[in-house]
């Protein structure tokens, strides 16, 4: 009998429509996220995904102000539509931590805790409040306390502020990257942030091993600039031996020619065809068997010398500009080497292969309605990663985070809401539900 | 408890000098990395290896061909710089998967791994019967990632296409959303453009590693192993915050502005007597200390740039970015910098120089948090490195070496698990087994 086709076994393996039906990884495991803006709430947000509880601590009132970034200043149901990307499924309580009230709520809080996130600058949440490594540690010695940084926690830099875009530039990473001759080249989106706190998540799994073999927590810290420095590749090595700066190449791949992205006649497509065998595709392809024959294409180190690829570059510029992006991609499918069309919004939310892999990641909220937005990258067949529910207004989960999790009564809950350690959203877009959000919609009873 | 202050205290927790003192994280698991050609799988069995996991790189006996790979017509000792620098702490080993004693033997390593690494076409190892549908019959505990272009599952998954950095950056979304917009200005080069790391790489291997882990303690919990699928481009993708649901809420297409912001400003590039440097006060307080840094309190009250909201429009960008470069001209990114620190507040400017990776190997400030090192190998001499990204008190990462040629480990690893000795090696090698 004839084994199943290795694709229809591995549609089955990680079927999305099975994913209710898988556990999570993370069970158990609580998280408590005292950070803000996104180099923080990310790394929080992906440990979540994976299926760790995770609470979100804001101030009452205003909460975190990426509720009120919003691009082109525009909001969609009264917040920031760039506040959902780095919340997921989390429940929203709202403490003040200038009280020493809401300290202790921390404190409560952290004791029942796995792991503990905050982005402030270093020594700031001991000092000011109390809550700092130092002293959470003697409440639970097994809590894993994450902090994310511009600079880091000691050194000479720890007196600057900074931000993504800071660490693209002092990093090298801008220098590096772009064409020779044009302003820097700011990435388009916050790429310190979201691959900074994507290093910080798996340093927390890393700990989190240590943990069950051993039992024990430690703190571990991310520093942005140098997430970017880490990500240079061969940059430093490159620097160290010739003393020299690895220059920018636009949009070529330096280590592999053929490279480069053209335009075609319905956007750009990006086309590679490094190896030999790839190389011979792409020749047969343009009808160009002739430079097959051409010594400066002849090897892998032919093709990648500067004027040799240049050479390249420009015919296969002519020979893509006719043709449309699926036009382009189906060619080099059909000659062996690699082409993909450069990606649009649109085109991600109409591409069926990555709606059926979860990468398009369509949900219905209970407060925010139908949502769609990309969903959780790494696909694992036996605990698949998932979003539950979207960001929620602050102190949204107030009653269930002190209720539940923390055994409060509802009459300390009410005292505690009087007395204005805890609160809500303040009547102003960011921090308030939708203007057509009825009381208990969406809510945990 | 808290009487050094923080900063002290936690130097010496964390300091990087130290860690050889220190437990690793990951040194009970062994990673079996049969990735080719594929940074992200370099990238992710890097990461595991600097914190302390024994990572086996099983290559063909020509060696992967990544190691060729870095800056154009430059090697060293005979290596490309990708791997030099990604190398770090790998055990090298030589086999054929090509041949059946070759699977064989892989077969037999995977029975005792905690994990597989491996980039083919997907299909392709399961074919040669050492996928994960037969491995994981032998060895339920089994954590098996498989990095590549299109995915192991889905419409496209059967395509074939070899994973690329640069195809996975452009497929990702990012590269439509980064570069110069199409104007006089860039002319020719006002087109979407690619960052140039390997970056699509780096995100993929940092999901690959993150998935692996998540699935470890799934199995610490369950015994269970389980399947890892990523796509560098994927891996890219979960970082492009809103622009999916702008989409679906509005219809509208992101799309590139050079350097401008769409939700922040000031948040961008200017010139600055040397060079170029990015500024950012993009929060009313904090735009008010650079307008009082730069001695404009005109702009805090011109209706163009007195709320965050009003700071955003296209037009009132390009406006106010120009006003502050005709500030930031006149100085360098010294004084300005100075400046910067100088000031009292309320508010704070983000401030800082564009730097090359020569200026940036220059600053004390990354020498002394041990971002980089000059270390001296045995093999391939001395060289500068990126260091591991954590800090952490317990388990800190490091590197114990740099890099290490095809079949280096060959004695060694073969001897350790199937007691094969040096003739025995001999006689596989002439057979083209290793």
């Amino acid at each position: 009998m004839p084994a199943e086709s290795y694709f229809d076994w591995t549609a089955n393996l990680f079927d999305l429509a099975r994913i209710s039906g898988k556990p999570e990884a993370l069970k158990g495991i609580r998280v408590l996220d005292l950070s803000l803006i996104i180099f923080g709430p990310a790394t929080a947000d992906y440990l979540g995904e994976m299926g760790a509880e995770v609470i979100r601590v804001e101030m009452p009132g205003g909460g975190d102000v990426m509720r009120i970034v919003a691009p082109e200043g525009q909001f969609w149901k009264n917040v920031s539509p760039a506040f959902f990307a780095q919340n997921h499924s989390k429940y929203h309580v709202a403490i003040d931590l200038h009280k020493p009230q809401g300290q202790d709520l921390i404190r409560q809080l952290a004791a029942k805790s796995d792991v503990l996130v905050e982005n402030y600058r270093g020594g700031t949440l001991e000092r000011k409040w109390g809550i700092g490594y130092r002293q959470l540690r003697e409440i639970n010695p097994r809590l894993i306390y994450v902090a994310n940084t511009g600079f880091g926690q000691w050194g000479p830099f720890i007196r600057r502020a900074s931000y993504d875009g800071l660490a693209q530039a002092v990093s090298g990473f801008t220098a590096v990257s772009g064409f020779p001759g044009r302003p820097p080249l700011k990435m388009g989106i916050y790429i310190g942030d979201y691959f900074g706190a994507c290093l910080s998540a798996l340093g927390v799994l890393a700990a989190l091993h240590y943990r069950d073999r051993t039992g024990r927590g430690q703190f571990l810290e991310v520093a942005q600039c140098e997430a970017l420095l880490r990500a240079m590749d061969w940059t430093w090595v490159y620097a160290g031996l010739t003393g020299k700066n690895r220059s920018q190449h636009g949009n070529r791949d330096p280590s592999v020619s053929p490279s480069g992205i053209y335009a075609c006649r319905d956007g750009f497509v990006a086309l590679v065809a490094g190896s030999d065998e790839e190389f011979r595709g792409l020749c047969r392809a343009m009808g160009r068997d002739v430079l097959l024959a051409d010594p400066r294409f002849a090897t892998r180190a032919a093709r990648a010398e500067e004027s040799h690829a240049e050479a390249l570059d420009s015919q296969i510029a002519s020979w893509v500009r006719g043709m449309t992006r699926l036009e382009a991609e189906a060619v080099a499918r059909k000659y062996g080497f690699a082409a993909a069309a450069v990606a649009t919004a649109k085109d991600h939310y109409e591409d069926p292969h990555l709606r059926a892999r979860g990468s398009v990641w369509e949900m219905e909220d209970p407060v925010y309605g139908k949502m769609v937005e990309h969903g959780p990258a790494p696909k694992l067949s036996g605990t698949p990663l998932r979003y539950k529910w979207a960001a929620k207004p602050v102190g949204f989960h107030n009653q269930y985070v002190l209720g539940r999790i923390l055994g409060l009564s509802p009459d300390r809950i009410e005292e505690l809401e009087r007395q204005r350690v805890i609160g809500r959203w303040a009547d102003r877009k960011g921090p308030k539900p939708p203007d057509d959000w009825t009381p208990g919609q969406g809510e945990i009873r | 408890m808290t009487d050094q202050p923080w900063e002290t205290w936690i130097r010496q927790e964390c300091d990087p000098r130290e860690a050889f003192a220190e437990p690793e994280a990951l040194d009970d698991l062994l990673v079996l990395d049969v990735s080719q050609e594929s940074v992200a799988g370099m990238i992710c069995t890097s990461f595991l290896a600097e914190l302390g996991a024994e990572v086996i790189k099983v290559e063909p006996p020509g060696g992967d061909p990544a190691r060729a790979w870095g800056p154009p017509g430059f090697t060293h000792q005979g290596e490309g710089l990708a791997y030099l620098a990604e190398g770090r702490n790998k055990y090298c080993v030589t086999l054929n998967l090509e041949v059946a004693e070759g699977r064989e033997a892989f077969r037999q390593l995977a029975r005792r791994a905690d994990a597989v690494v491996e980039a083919y076409r997907p299909g392709q190892m399961d074919a040669w019967g050492i996928g994960y549908r037969q491995l994981s019959t032998e060895n339920p505990r089994l954590i098996y990632v498989a990095i590549s272009a299109h995915g192991q599952y889905g419409p496209r998954a059967a395509e074939a296409m070899r994973e690329h950095d640069l195809t996975s950056q452009a497929a990702s979304g990012l590269t439509f959303i980064t570069g110069e917009p199409e104007n006089d200005d860039a002319g020719p080069l006002g087109v979407p453009t690619k960052a140039g790391p390997w970056l699509a790489g780096y995100a993929g291997g940092a999901w690959a590693a993150f998935g692996l882990l998540g699935a470890l303690h799934h199995r610490h919990e369950t015994g269970r192993g389980q399947m890892v699928d990523v796509t560098p481009a994927e891996g890219l993708m979960r970082y492009l915050e809103y622009t999916l649901l702008w989409y679906h809420v509005d219809g509208r297409i992101r799309e590139r502005i050079g350097y401008y912001d769409l939700a922040v400003f000031p948040y961008t590039f200017v010139r600055v007597k040397d060079g170029w440097a990015f500024i950012a006060g993009y929060t009313d307080p904090n735009f008010r200390a650079l307008c009082r840094i730069m001695d404009r309190p005109d702009l805090t009250e011109d209706p163009r740039f007195s709320s965050t909201s009003a700071r955003v429009r296209p037009e009132n960008e390009r406006v106010l970015r120009e006003e502050i470069e005709i500030w930031s001209m006149l100085y360098t990114s010294e004084e300005i910098l100075e400046k910067v620190m100088a000031d009292p507040g309320p508010g704070v400017v983000i401030f800082g120089r564009v730097e090359t990776p020569v200026e940036v190997l220059s600053r004390e400030n990354w020498w002394e948090r041990a971002c980089f090192q000059r270390i001296s190998d045995p093999v391939y001499g001395d060289l500068t490195l990126q260091m591991p990204v954590w800090r952490m008190t317990g388990t800190p990462p490091r590197i114990r070496w740099a890099c290490r040629p095809p079949g280096y480990h060959n004695t060694y690893v073969y001897q350790k698990y199937f007691a094969w000795s040096p003739n025995h090696l001999a006689t596989l090698r002439s057979q083209g087994v290793i």
